[in-house]
C-alpha cells in the first residue's frame, strides 16, 4: 500500500499546475477505489471483531452470588484478564506454543532455506519437479494435512508405525513426549514447500554478478551459498520469520484435530485452543474473548519485536 | 498470506460473535409451538436409552400434550454444546435433559429455567429428598429428577469363582483381591480405573466423604482435594503404581476388549449399568452379579451415586406447565418406567421410591441368573450420603482432571496432581463468570 507514497515523477513536475492538480485528484480517487476492498474486509472481518472481543472481555453477562439470580451487564474491568493469567492451563498453553515455535521456527527457516539455495545451485533439470514436489503439500488445506499425519501416526492403521513395528521399534508418535514434535512435523510438511519458494524467487534477484565475481575470487559453492547468497536474501528470511510467528502463534488446527486420538493433548493445549474451549465447551465469553485479546496483544508484540530487531541490525553492521 | 491471516479473525470472528450458534438442529423454534388439533405441543431433546418409548406411551396416555421428541447425542458426544447453541439463539426444547452435574451450570446460564413455583407438593413429595437436593439451589429447583444411580461393584460370577475370590466387603479386601487377580491370573486386572472417569472418580470421594462444592454463605467454597479426595487418590495411586489395576480410556476400542474377553473382572459403576451392560455384551448373560460398593468404613456403609438425569424446562419453553406435567408422568408413572424398560437396555434406578416395585417386576432378570438387583439397588440408595453439591462448570473441571488422570496414567504425575491441578484450572472460569468463590485445601 506505500506504493502511492512513490515521489511524482518529473513529467508532472513539468506539466503547469492546473494540469498537476486535476491528475492528483484522478491520482487520489484510484487510489481510494482500488484500496476500499481492503479497508471494508479489514474493518469487517479483523477490526469490528476485536472491538467485539475487547467490549465483551470488559462488559460481564453477570448474575452475583452464587449465579443463579437474575443477569444483569456490568462493566467488570480487568476481572477477564486477571482470571486469564492466574489459569496454570492458559500459561500452560502458552509454553506450549513457546516452545513449538522454539522448535519450529529455525527448522522452517533452516530447512526451507537450505533447499531453496541447493536449488539454485545446481540439479537444473530436476528443478521445476522438485520445487512442485515440495509445493503441492501446500495446497492440501490443513485440516485435510492432519488428517492424513493422523492416519500415519494412529497405531494399528498406520502403516508407518506398522514398518518400524516390524523393525522393532516402537514409536508412539502421540505419546506424551512425541505429540509435540509430532505436531511441528505436520506443520514442517505443509509449510515447507511454500517457504521455499518465497527464498527460491528471493535467490533468483540475486544479481550474477556478484556471484560471479565470487567464484572469480575462488569462492566454492557451499561458501557462495552461505556467505554470498544468504546475506542477499535476508529481507526474505525476515519475513518468513515473521509470518511463520504469526502462524505458529495460532496453532489450532492440527492439535484440535489430533486430539481426538491422544489424551496427551487437552482440550486446552494451545491459546487458539483454549480460546475455543473457554467459548464453546465452558460457555464464559469474558474468559475467552479476554484471552484472544491477549494473545493478538502478544502477537503483535512479538512481530512488532522480531521487525525492530531484524530492522536494526544491518544499520548497526553498516556503521 | 491470506490464508494464514484469516485465521485469526476468524478466530476472533467466532469468539465474538456468540449469537452464531450451532442449534441449526432444532428446526423450529420451541416459543413458536402452536396447538396442534387443540393439543399443546411441547418438544422434548435427550439422549437417554428407552426415551422414544416413553415418549411414545405418553402420547397415547392424554390428548391434550403431543410431545416431539428429539434424539441427541450424548452430552460428552455433544448433546450440552447443542442445547447452549440452541439456549443462545433461542429455540431450546422445552424440556430438556441433564445429569445432574449439569444443573448447576446450565441453572446459572439462564437455561434451566428457575421450577421452584411450578413443582406440584405432590411430586415434591413423592421424590427421594437426596436426589431433589442434587437439583436444588439457593433453595430454587431447577430440575427434576428422573433416577437416582447408587454406584454398585458388577462382577464376573464366573471368574471369581475360577480363581476363589472372595467378595470385597471393604477397600482394602479389594486391594487384597486385586493382588490376588494379578497372581492367578497375570493377564487380567481386578477393575479397570477410567482415565477419562471423572464421574467415577468423583463417586469415589463423594462416598469417602469428600465434598467438593458447598454454598455456604451464598459462596461457591471449592475443596477438590480435601482430605477424603487425598486418601481416595493415594488409594488408586497405589493399586496404579503396584500394577493391580488398568488404568485407559473407557469407553473405548481397548477397554471394550478388556470387557469383552473377560480381562477385567469387576466394573464398578451406577445401577443404570447393568442394563448398559446386556445390551452391549448379550453374550456374557449369567455371567454377572452385581454386590455393593466396597466400603472404607464396613460398620458404617456409605455410597456416592454415578449417573442418573434430570428433565428441566428450559427459559425458552412456551408452555412451561405442559412441560411441567411431561416431567411429572416421566419421573413419576409406572407406565413411563415400564414404557422405559421394556427397550430391554435400562435398569434405572427411580428418583421415586414408589416406582422400584415397577422396576423390580418389569425389569427382565434372565441376564443377572435371576438376581434381584432392583432389592439391591433399593438397599443401596438408601446409603447415598447427603448433602454433595456439584459445582458451576463441572464439564470444564471433568476435561482437566480427566486430563491428568490421562497423564498420571503415563507415568508423569499422580492422581492427586490431577485433582489439584482441575481446582486451579476451574477457579478462574468461576471468577470470569463473576460467581463469589473461596477456595480450599489446595
Amino acid at each position: 500500500m506505500t506504493t502511492t507514497a512513490l515521489p511524482p515523477t518529473p513529467v508532472h513536475a513539468a506539466a503547469p499546475p492546473g494540469v498537476r492538480a486535476t491528475a492528483r485528484r484522478g491520482e487520489h480517487i484510484a487510489c481510494g477505489v482500488l484500496m476500499a476492498p481492503f479497508f471494508v474486509l479489514l474493518i469487517a472481518v479483523f477490526l469490528i471483531p476485536v472491538g467485539t472481543a475487547v467490549w465483551l472481555s470488559f462488559f460481564g453477562n453477570d448474575r452475583p452470588g452464587l449465579g443463579f439470580g437474575p443477569a444483569h451487564t456490568i462493566f467488570v474491568g480487568l476481572r477477564g484478564y486477571l482470571a486469564v493469567l492466574s489459569d496454570p492451563t492458559f500459561l500452560g498453553a502458552l509454553g506450549t506454543v513457546v516452545l513449538y515455535c522454539v522448535i519450529y521456527l529455525p527448522l522452517i527457516v533452516v530447512s526451507a532455506l537450505a533447499l531453496a539455495l541447493l536449488l539454485d545451485s545446481g540439479a537444473a533439470r530436476l528443478r521445476s519437479w522438485v520445487q512442485l514436489g515440495l509445493f503441492l503439500p501446500h495446497a492440501v488445506p490443513g485440516i485435510i494435512a492432519a488428517l492424513i499425519w493422523l492416519y500415519l501416526y494412529t497405531p494399528g492403521i498406520s502403516p508407518v508405525v506398522a514398518l518400524l513395528g516390524r523393525a522393532d521399534v516402537t514409536v508412539d508418535f502421540l505419546g506424551v513426549h512425541a505429540v509435540l514434535p509430532a505436531i511441528v512435523n505436520i506443520a514442517l510438511w505443509s509449510n515447507l514447500g511454500y517457504n521455499m519458494v518465497i527464498f527460491y524467487s528471493a535467490l533468483q534477484a540475486v544479481p550474477r554478478e556478484v556471484i560471479e565475481a565470487a567464484v572469480v575470487d575462488g569462492a566454492g559453492p557451499v561458501r557462495t551459498a552461505l556467505r554470498i547468497k544468504t546475506p542477499l536474501v535476508r529481507s526474505s528470511v525476515v519475513v518468513v520469520s515473521l509470518f511463520s510467528l504469526i502462524w505458529a502463534l495460532q496453532l489450532f488446527t492440527e492439535p484440535m484435530l489430533l486430539s481426538q486420538s491422544t489424551s496427551m493433548i487437552s482440550s486446552r493445549f494451545s491459546p487458539s485452543m483454549y480460546i475455543y474451549d473457554a467459548a464453546f465447551t465452558r460457555n464464559n465469553y469474558g474468559l475467552a474473548a479476554a484471552a484472544s485479546v491477549i494473545l493478538l496483544a502478544a502477537t503483535i508484540a512479538l512481530s512488532y519485536g522480531v521487525t525492530r530487531w531484524t530492522n536494526r541490525a544491518p544499520r548497526e553492521l553498516s556503521r | 498470506m491470506p490464508g494464514r491471516l484469516s485465521r485469526r479473525s476468524l478466530l476472533a470472528a467466532t469468539v465474538a460473535l456468540p449469537l452464531v450458534g450451532l442449534g441449526s438442529g432444532c428446526a423450529r423454534p420451541a416459543g413458536l409451538a402452536s396447538s396442534a388439533g387443540g393439543r399443546v405441543r411441547i418438544t422434548f431433546w435427550s439422549a437417554l436409552r428407552g426415551s422414544k418409548q416413553v415418549v411414545d406411551a405418553f402420547n397415547r396416555t392424554q390428548d391434550r400434550i403431543e410431545v416431539v421428541f428429539q434424539q441427541i447425542p450424548s452430552g460428552d458426544q455433544g448433546g450440552y454444546a447443542k442445547l447452549s447453541n440452541a439456549a443462545r439463539a433461542g429455540n431450546a426444547p422445552d424440556v430438556a435433559t441433564l445429569e445432574y452435574p449439569q444443573v448447576p451450570g446450565f441453572a446459572i446460564d439462564g437455561v434451566a429455567r428457575d421450577i421452584t413455583g411450578l413443582l406440584s407438593d405432590g411430586l415434591r413429595a413423592k421424590l427421594l429428598p437426596r436426589a431433589l437436593g442434587l437439583t436444588t439451589f439457593d433453595n430454587r429447583v431447577f430440575s427434576v429428577p428422573l433416577d437416582v444411580e447408587p454406584m454398585v461393584m458388577h462382577y464376573r460370577t464366573d471368574l471369581f469363582a475360577q480363581y476363589g475370590l472372595p467378595i470385597p466387603r471393604s477397600w482394602d479386601e479389594f486391594a487384597a483381591v486385586a493382588g490376588t487377580v494379578r497372581d492367578r491370573a497375570p493377564g487380567r486386572r481386578l477393575v479397570l480405573f477410567p482415565t477419562n472417569g471423572f464421574l467415577q472418580f468423583a463417586a469415589y470421594a463423594w462416598q469417602a466423604g469428600a465434598q467438593w462444592f458447598d454454598t455456604r454463605g451464598g459462596v461457591w467454597n471449592v475443596s477438590l482435594a480435601d482430605a477424603a479426595t487425598r486418601r481416595v487418590s493415594a488409594y488408586w495411586q497405589r493399586l496404579f503404581e503396584e500394577d493391580l489395576i488398568f488404568a485407559n480410556a473407557s469407553p473405548g476400542r481397548q477397554s471394550d476388549a478388556q470387557i469383552s474377553q473377560g480381562l477385567v473382572l469387576v466394573r464398578l459403576t451406577g445401577a443404570w449399568d447393568a442394563g448398559a451392560q446386556m445390551s452391549s455384551q448379550p453374550g456374557q448373560k449369567g455371567r454377572w452379579a452385581i454386590a455393593p460398593l466396597p466400603q472404607w468404613d464396613p460398620a458404617r456403609p456409605v455410597v456416592g451415586t454415578h449417573g442418573g438425569s434430570t428433565f428441566a424446562v428450559t427459559k425458552d419453553s412456551a408452555h412451561p406447565e405442559a412441560a411441567m406435567e411431561f416431567i411429572e408422568w416421566q419421573v413419576s408413572s409406572p407406565d413411563a418406567l415400564r414404557a422405559r424398560l421394556s427397550s430391554g437396555a435400562s435398569s434405572q434406578y427411580p428418583a421415586d421410591p414408589a416406582l422400584v416395585a415397577v422396576g423390580r417386576d418389569t425389569f427382565n432378570r434372565s441376564y443377572y441368573s435371576g438376581q434381584d438387583i432392583y432389592q439391591l439397588f433399593e438397599t443401596e440408595a438408601g446409603k447415598i450420603s447427603d448433602g454433595w453439591v456439584w459445582g458451576p462448570r463441572m464439564t470444564a473441571t471433568q476435561h482437566v482432571m480427566q486430563d491428568g488422570f490421562a497423564r498420571a496414567s503415563g507415568g508423569e504425575g499422580t492422581i492427586l496432581d490431577a485433582v489439584r491441578e482441575a481446582q486451579s484450572a476451574t477457579m478462574p472460569d468461576l471468577v470470569a463468570l463473576g460467581l463469589a468463590t473461596s477456595e480450599h485445601s489446595t
